[in-house]
């Protein structure tokens, strides 16, 4: 018996909130608006927000937006992160599709693993970010880029954390 | 699930294959988008200009809360009176340093002057004052957003500099705020020299907020920590004798060199136009890509 079953009946009439269909893809565009934080750093090591809200829905849920809405949600992220246009864009879609076949893999599924895939997605970016940044000759050396990859890896169960907690609020439970 | 099949239904089967046909798609359109912004990066001017009016404005405002937090701590701080001697002083040697380092750079210019009368004198101009509101702290590119744009004249290419020293070029200009490509970042080389004795060096970001020095002549290491880098002007994009760095750490044949307009704490940042336009449109297309 699921723990849900044992908590008591909440108020009557309570459901899903009226933009329950929306809410995942709003937190994803607000998410990548925080690189509009006035932080001045020289190093760089911060998140990409957008992402790791990104890729904490699709564990969550193997269908917070229709497919599709990756490219768009990509797209916004390029342009409010200042990444070149389109790598997002790609990015996002690829890890849609990823995603869906490792669901189709995995046999059960936990928060290690979770984490694990996500600690995977997370190191692809980066380095994708960091191979990019190399086609435009702007590329500090690997090893620059390690405590960005941590310090993600690390705050990844956070993100998840709080996506669960408005996932619970958008479905009224 | 754009993959899953989904049972029986040829309708949920059909909607899960055009599903996946879309993901492809948008992949397909993702990767023709990111090599067109990396081999023209000024095709995607516009939007993203666009997308930089947007956020500065928040960044701008969230920015005044943050120095206005701070100035009220930083006020409280400075009652303690040895303290707030010793910001004074502080203050007083940083003002004197600058004064300094500009003195021994005019010095510099003049006997060079002396050396070459037919040098032609420019006048410098300012186009823009702003303010640094944000950067691009989950990159390995080092950007910062500047809070002026096209409407007060801002263009890309132009050279942009603080009071303490060189803080780099814009790249992208929206009509209220524009991309700065700081001097840390990797892309970035400045034609620089050192203040000490002149001798021609290339300082190249490191992506890690320090600067990379190079002598342009191969033999001994000229540098010593301490040095004081200024541009050159060579190659015509950045005004000449502008502190650029400090060096304080030697590494073979190079040094380690931290930028002395630090992009968060400098209060302004001046836009100017570009030392000499007329070398740069000589030259083929600088490789500004973002």
């Amino acid at each position: 018996m699921v723990r849900a079953a044992l908590t008591p009946p909440r108020r009557i009439g309570q459901g899903p909130s009226r933009f329950a269909v929306y809410v995942p893809a709003v937190t994803v565009v607000l998410a990548s608006f925080l690189a509009a934080l006035p932080i001045i750093s020289t190093s760089g090591w911060y998140p990409d927000f957008g992402y790791l809200v990104f890729i904490s829905w699709r564990l969550l849920r193997a269908d917070p937006w229709p497919a599709w809405w990756a490219a768009p949600l990509g797209f916004v992220n390029d342009l409010f992160t200042g990444y070149p246009v389109g790598f997002s864009i790609a990015l996002w879609s690829a890890t849609m599709l990823a995603l869906d076949l490792i669901d189709r893999r995995t046999m059960w599924r936990d928060y290690w693993i979770e984490w694990v895939v996500a600690a995977v997605l997370i190191v692809l970016d980066e380095w994708l970010q960091w191979r990019v940044a190399k086609v435009a000759d702007g590329a500090p050396p690997f090893v620059a880029m390690v405590p960005p990859l941590v310090i993600s890896i690390c705050v990844f169960p956070a993100f998840a954390w709080f996506v669960s907690r408005i996932d619970a609020w958008r479905l009224g439970r | 699930m754009a993959t899953a099949r989904p049972g029986w239904s040829r309708r949920a089967q059909y909607g899960l294959f055009f599903s996946f046909l879309a993901v492809i798609a948008g992949i397909i359109v993702g990767l023709i988008l990111l090599a067109l912004s990396l081999v023209s990066p000024e095709s995607f001017q516009t939007v993203r200009g666009a997308a930089l009016d947007v956020t500065a404005p928040v960044s701008g405002a969230l920015h005044e809360v943050t120095e206005t937090t701070e100035g009220v701590f930083t006020g409280a701080g400075n009652y303690w009176d040895a303290a707030r001697q010793n910001a004074e002083l502080k203050r007083q040697n940083k003002a004197m340093l600058r004064r300094m380092v500009e003195a021994r750079a005019i010095f510099l210019e003049n006997q060079q002057l002396k050396a070459t009368l037919q040098l032609r004198q420019s006048e410098r101009t300012t186009i823009a004052v702003g303010r640094i509101v944000g950067s691009s702290f989950n990159s390995p590119r080092r950007f910062a957003i500047l809070s002026a744009g096209t409407s007060q004249g801002v263009a890309g290419g132009m050279p942009v500099r603080s009071p303490d020293g060189l803080v780099g070029r814009i790249i992208e200009a929206g009509a209220l705020a524009s991309r700065v490509l700081l001097v840390s970042d990797r892309a970035n080389i400045v034609p620089a020299r050192l203040l000490r004795n002149g001798i021609p060096v290339i300082a190249q970001g490191r992506g890690d907020g320090t600067v990379d020095v190079r002598p342009l002549e191969v033999g001994r290491n000229p540098f010593k920590p301490g040095d004081i880098i200024v541009s050159s002007g060579t190659g015509g994009l950045y005004p000449p004798s502008v502190p650029v760095a400090r060096v304080v750490k030697l590494q073979g044949d190079d040094a380690i060199a931290l930028p002395l307009a630090d992009p968060a704490t400098i209060s302004f940042a001046i836009v100017e136009p570009p030392f000499e336009p007329a070398a740069i449109a000589a030259q083929p297309a600088a490789a500004d890509a973002p």
